[in-house]
């Protein structure tokens, strides 16, 4: 058991329950954003231990909330796994350039999931 | 006193000094001892006016002639003096007559000659017939002087005349050298034999760079190329024998050895017995160069003119055909000549009357330009006519330019453009759509993998309906995409719903571009059904709404979709509050390859196809822009009327 926080940030509810449902039995401390918008306020409340996004979001997209976060001072070391429906080499290449850690696809299962956040936590 | 009139004069004068003298010979009474004689004096005077009158009039202007009248006259009234041995009171006036006569030579120093030879001679015949003694002595003595008086009197009259006259010469002659000298045309004055040149004005030193020294010493043959020489000869050859001759293809050469492009006249002029020759010439060496490159253009033209693979056909207003280009020769298989003179619609598309949609009918009808498309069954051709008038001062119609392209190819390659485009665009929707996809996906595998855990039951049942409506949300994506694409197959024109199109289009470009915070309105009103191809038509609202899109960013937005009828058209307008488009874009936009965005991510042909598509259907768009605020393209498309 680990008290390390995660925040997942997705526009689509059936993504938040899927992954609030797979790690709440590995026992993390799970928040959720709705939004680009959402996931920067909660960063800048509290601290997290990872963060998971989406890309394709409303109001703020991954692409910028990552941009924000790798200006912030605060946040410029966290880890970031992108989990998106963004399935092309570029996105891809986008995403690591843009300073994310895990670049992850949709459809996902629950293993391919845990690998990320234990390689992200260094305990795989 | 008339040049012309001298000889008439000349004899005049004579018949009164004959009559006067006849009349004091033959009647005057006296002592008439020598009547015999006195009859043939007069004959013989009479005799030499006569011969007199067959002279020509150029031996009046002799002062030899004078000179030889007025010693034949003297000694003859002399002699008829002595001879009617009437020397008395009214004989002395013969002499003023023959003085008046004498004075016609307008010689001061013979007349003076003259006077005093008879005042001699007539105080001579005085002394001898006894007169100066005689009681009457003092009127006899006096009338010797007043003779020789008379004759200077005379004389000074005659002095003063000629002065003047001869003042009136001079300066019309300076009038007349002036015009010679200050002429526009080299004229030279040659006196024929060798040809050497008498006089020259300025314009010929001026044009050939000679001096007028130098001129002067040359022969007029110098002039010309050694080339053009044998010419100008047997050109002189000709004046000789017509007395005039006209040519406008010689070249002199200058001074300076360029050439002088002339035209040239050669009249010969009679002056008193003496022949010239007036050469007069003009510089033709600009206006020549004119022409050639005149000639040159015209060559130039009819090389173009001929060469075009468009036809060209200049037509009358009566559709008469006045010219033709090779291209209409070749094409309908014919010649120039069996063309000419015949109707446009005779002899291109075997009618009795213009086609239907001519251009050409309205230029005529207008006087304005004109253009239409024509489809031709045979060869499957497409045609497209332009019509150009031409109209004379008053702007009445001259002709009608017709000008035939063939767009057959042009527009089969715009069919594939357009072809490609939207399948191209379809790809990129498919894909955009499919990544769609993997989140409902996501979702049953995540839920399938729980409920397999076996852990919570129960909870099961609601994982196992977001299994269900994440199924659904499949089948909807699937659904969507299938009956967008089978739109996008159609080909052919058919009755088209304008609000489903929009809908579908809307519906797939949101699930492509998914920023979903942007709310999509929908104010669409009951229209009727347009003739179109479906899958253009729905490419074109494909387009706008993806542009509409892109154009508000990931941030918030709203997008308006309405439809409306309008008269025989329905209308579309598709609405962002997106970024806007500058001001100095607008009149590009829907030009093809005109993008803003980075390579890779668009063609610039989105706006293009649009236009093309709408144009194709006889349908506008407009657009309305303000930086910052949104922008709203307005379709209109012409509803369905069955033909």
């Amino acid at each position: 058991m680990t008290n390390k926080k995660i925040l997942v940030v997705d526009d689509e509810e059936i993504i938040r329950k899927t992954i609030r449902i797979h790690l709440g039995k590995m026992g993390y401390e799970l928040k959720e954003a709705i939004d680009g918008v959402d996931a920067l306020k909660k960063l800048g409340e509290e601290k997290f231990d990872l963060l998971i996004c989406d890309i394709l979001m409303p109001k703020k997209n991954g692409w910028e909330v990552l941009k924000e976060l790798r200006s912030n001072p605060s946040t410029k070391d966290m880890p970031v796994i992108v989990l998106t429906a963004k399935t092309r080499d570029e996105d891809m290449f986008r995403g690591y350039d843009l300073g994310a850690n895990y670049f992850m696809t949709k459809p996902f299962t629950k293993s391919q999931l845990f690998y990320g956040i234990k390689l992200m936590f260094g305990e795989a | 006193m008339r040049e012309e009139s001298r000889k008439k004069v000349v004899l005049l004068l004579r018949w009164a000094v004959i009559i006067v003298t006849s009349y004091l010979i033959l009647f005057a009474k006296g002592k008439v001892t020598h009547l015999d004689l006195g009859q043939i004096l007069v004959l013989i005077y009479i005799a030499t006016n006569l011969a007199l009158t067959f002279l020509p009039k150029a031996y009046f202007f002799n002062p030899k002639l004078f000179y030889s009248l007025v010693i034949i006259d003297t000694g003859i009234v002399s002699l008829g003096m002595i001879l009617s041995e009437r020397v008395t009171i009214d004989f002395y006036l013969a002499f003023f007559l023959i003085l008046i006569f004498a004075s016609m030579s307008r010689n001061f120093k013979l007349l003076m000659t003259i006077g005093g030879i008879t005042s001699i001679l007539y105080g001579i015949l005085l002394y001898s017939w006894g007169l100066f003694r005689s009681e009457n002595n003092i009127s006899y003595i006096l009338r010797v002087p007043f003779v020789f008086i008379m004759t200077a009197f005379y004389g000074y009259i005659v002095q003063t005349f000629t002065a003047e006259k001869r003042q009136q010469l001079v300066t019309s002659e300076s009038k007349y050298q002036s015009l010679f000298e200050n002429a526009n045309e080299g004229i030279i004055i040659l006196r024929n034999p060798g040809w050497q040149m008498d006089a020259i004005n300025r314009e010929v030193e001026r044009l050939t760079g000679y001096e007028r020294g130098e001129l002067l010493e040359k022969f007029f043959i110098d002039l010309f190329r050694q080339e053009e020489r044998e010419q100008v000869v047997a050109y002189l050859e000709e004046i000789f024998q017509k007395g005039e001759a006209k040519t406008d293809a010689l070249s002199m050469l200058r001074k300076n050895g360029s050439p002088l492009e002339i035209d040239l006249s050669i009249k010969r002029v009679d002056l008193e017995g003496e022949s010239f020759y007036q050469v007069i010439f003009r510089d033709l060496t600009e206006q020549r160069r004119l022409e050639k490159k005149i000639r040159q253009s015209k060559r130039n033209l009819e090389a173009i003119f001929d060469g075009m693979r468009d036809r060209i056909s200049l037509q009358g207003p009566d559709f008469q055909i006045l010219r033709v280009n090779r291209a209409v020769v070749d094409y309908h298989q014919t010649t120039f000549l069996k063309l000419m003179g015949r109707k446009c619609y005779e002899a291109y598309y075997q009618r009795s009357s213009p086609c239907e949609r001519c251009p050409v009918a309205t230029t005529i009808e207008t006087r304005q330009p004109a253009s239409s498309v024509l489809k031709i069954p045979e060869g499957d051709m497409t045609l497209r006519i332009f019509s150009y008038p031409l109209l004379d001062d008053k702007g009445q119609i001259l002709s009608v330019i017709e000008h035939t392209r063939d767009i057959t190819e042009e527009q089969r390659l715009q069919e594939q453009l357009i072809q490609s485009e939207k399948l191209a665009g379809i790809g990129i929707l498919a894909s955009g759509v499919a990544h769609e996809i993997n989140n409902p996906l996501s979702g049953i595998i995540g839920m399938a993998e729980i409920i397999l855990e076996g852990e919570d039951p129960s909870n099961q049942e609601s994982y196992l309906k977001d299994i269900l409506s994440c199924a659904q949300r499949i089948s909807e994506i699937v659904n969507g995409l299938r009956s967008y694409s089978r739109m996008a197959r159609g080909k052919d024109l058919d009755q088209v719903d304008v609000n489903t199109v929009l809908e579908e289009s809307s519906k797939m470009v949101r699930l492509a571009i998914k920023p979903s915070s942007v709310e999509v309105i929908k104010q669409f009103q009951p229209v009727e059904k347009i003739r179109a191809n479906g899958g253009e038509i729905q490419q074109v609202f494909t387009n706008l709404i993806t542009n509409a899109f892109q154009a508000m960013g990931g941030g918030d937005g709203r997008l308006v979709l309405s439809s409306r009828p309008l008269k025989d058209m329905v209308e579309v307008k598709v609405s962002d509050n997106g970024r806007g488009i500058p001001e100095e874009h607008l009149s590009k936009i829907f030009d093809p390859f005109f993008t803003t965005k980075s390579p890779g991510e668009g063609t610039g042909l989105g706006l293009n196809i649009v236009y093309r598509i709408l144009t194709k259907h006889a349908g506008t768009i407009e657009v309305e822009s303000k930086e910052g605020a949104g922008t709203t393209f307005t379709v209109r498309l012409p509803i369905w009327r069955e033909k």
